[in-house]
């Protein structure tokens, strides 16, 4: 039986070396189970070092970050890029775990980028760069996706496509997405944790709320989604 | 364009020499007429033509064998090991020291013949093509590398190609730069000790007070210099572009 998904932060504490007070200071929180979550808050609440700290890149001060059934877990942020003397396609095909050709397809496709596979990465726009760095992500086996804004430059539409696809096509794995869109986030994820204003000792707590945790903003009740979205924001809002 | 401002430049300094000669009123003697500087380099061009030659291919392979000695201790001291930090910092200490006043050692060693003249022109151009190399082999490209790093696949190769693509434009300017160094460094060696090449037919012309057969020499030498770098420049442009499109 597979081991059940699982992140629990005991007593994080953290803070920049060339910073003279904490960021985090005993902040406590979980997550669990398979499906999508979110991380929120306005820019420079720190929620890419929180990021980085659940995906063990960096390492906190005190404190720890248990990770439980996520053996292979993964990174991605909005500004990586790929080597910029092979194509889109040599690129994906040389990263593909093989045997997974036919995934391969199903992203190209789902993801909208067939029409630029023979291009090199620097030829690409900012949203078809954060697509195809995506699509590779997604090619790889993992349990754990962080993904910090990598579709920050990609047009609402196609990236409430390419949310809902990895809804529908991962469904037994853990996401965790940061983002700016309270709207996306209020209506995709099954849980967001707010990353409330500073205080004088950092960042104390972390707020958490439900999700609506749906495949589409289609189906999604225009009154609720506002409501959440209004809860999500004043939770960013506060300070902790 | 390389060919271009070098004859600008040189035909400026020949139009100073005439500017201080007449105003000066100095002698032939001293500083010989126009016409007599373009006798000696027609009727005479075999003379520096060949040596410039001689001198321009010892720098060359002088060049290539730097930047392939630069290239493998980079490669090696590129890591975090106690080797790599050794070699690190020795490189570091040694390039402080002036190579050239090294080089009178080096001819009482190899003697006066090709192997001196190419072991200053390599070592002269090296340390700078090492300190370059050491810092573009070792300095991560993180967003390039990030990706790698995460699926386990980030091995030498793939890490090496990625510096030397993201660092190509600073690669070509140094190599440029370090191929201006092997023509000195070699030039230096002829003056010297050596018995070929330009420095040498400089240095006679020097003892027989022969400006008009300086002028010519240094005309050669510098077309040739120019030539080289300008096919240097033009590598670089055509694989940059071969790699970027």
């Amino acid at each position: 039986m597979a081991q059940e998904l699982m992140i629990v932060s005991r007593d994080l504490c953290f803070s920049y070396p060339e910073s003279d007070h904490a960021l985090f200071s005993h902040i406590n929180f979980s997550i669990d189970g398979q499906g999508f979550f979110s991380l929120f808050g306005f820019s420079g609440s720190g929620k890419s070092t929180l990021a980085r700290l659940i995906g063990g890149l960096l390492k906190p001060d005190s404190g720890s970050i248990l990770r439980s059934g996520l053996e292979h877990s993964l990174f991605s942020y909005n500004t990586e890029r790929l080597p910029g003397w092979i194509t889109v396609r040599e690129h994906l095909e040389d990263v593909a775990p093989p045997g997974r050709s036919e995934l391969l397809l199903e992203i190209v496709s789902e993801l909208d980028i067939v029409s630029f596979m023979d291009h090199k990465f620097p030829r690409l726009s900012m949203g078809q760069k954060n697509r195809v760095n995506f699509a590779r992500y997604l090619l790889q086996d993992f349990d754990l996706l962080i993904a910090d804004e990598v579709l920050a430059n990609v047009d609402e539409p196609s990236r409430t496509r390419i949310l809902a696809f990895m809804k529908r096509r991962y469904p037994e794995k853990m996401f965790i997405y940061i983002s700016h869109n309270a709207r996306e986030v209020a209506v995709f994820s099954k849980q967001v944790l707010v990353i409330p204003q500073a205080g004088a000792n950092g960042i104390t707590g972390l707020i958490s709320l439900s999700g609506m945790d749906l495949d589409d903003f289609g189906t999604a009740d225009k009154t609720l989604v506002q409501n959440k979205m209004i809860e999500i924001l004043q939770a960013s809002s506060r300070a902790v | 364009m390389r060919l271009i401002q070098f004859l600008v430049i040189f035909l400026t300094g020949i139009a100073i020499l005439m500017i201080v000669k007449y105003t000066g009123g100095l002698s032939d003697y001293l500083i010989p007429p126009l016409h007599e500087i373009l006798l000696v380099t027609g009727r005479d061009w075999t003379d520096f033509f060949m040596p410039a030659m001689n001198t321009t291919s010892v720098a060359v392979a002088g060049h290539v064998f730097a930047l392939f000695l630069a290239a493998v201790v980079a490669f090696i001291a590129r890591t975090g090991s106690r080797v790599a930090g050794l070699v690190r910092t020795a490189a570091y200490n040694l390039q402080a020291y002036p190579v050239v006043a090294i080089a009178p050692i080096v001819f009482i060693f190899l003697g006066d013949g090709l192997a001196s003249r190419l072991l200053i022109a390599a070592l002269i151009c090296y340390f700078p093509l090492l300190l370059s190399f050491l810092g573009i082999f070792s300095d991560p490209v993180v967003d390039v590398e990030h990706f790698f790093r995460q699926i386990g696949k980030l091995n030498s190769t793939t890490e090496l190609s990625i510096r030397i693509f993201e660092n190509l434009d600073k690669i070509i300017t140094v190599v440029t730069g370090s191929g201006t160094l092997a023509m000195v460094g070699t030039i230096v060696a002829e003056f010297l000790a050596a018995s070929n090449g330009i420095g040498y037919v400089i240095r006679k012309s020097l003892y027989q007070n022969n400006l008009a057969a300086i002028l010519a020499s240094l005309f050669f030498i510098g077309l040739f210099s120019s030539v080289y770098l300008m096919t240097v420049e033009f590598i670089g442009r055509t694989i940059k572009t071969r790699l970027a499109d």
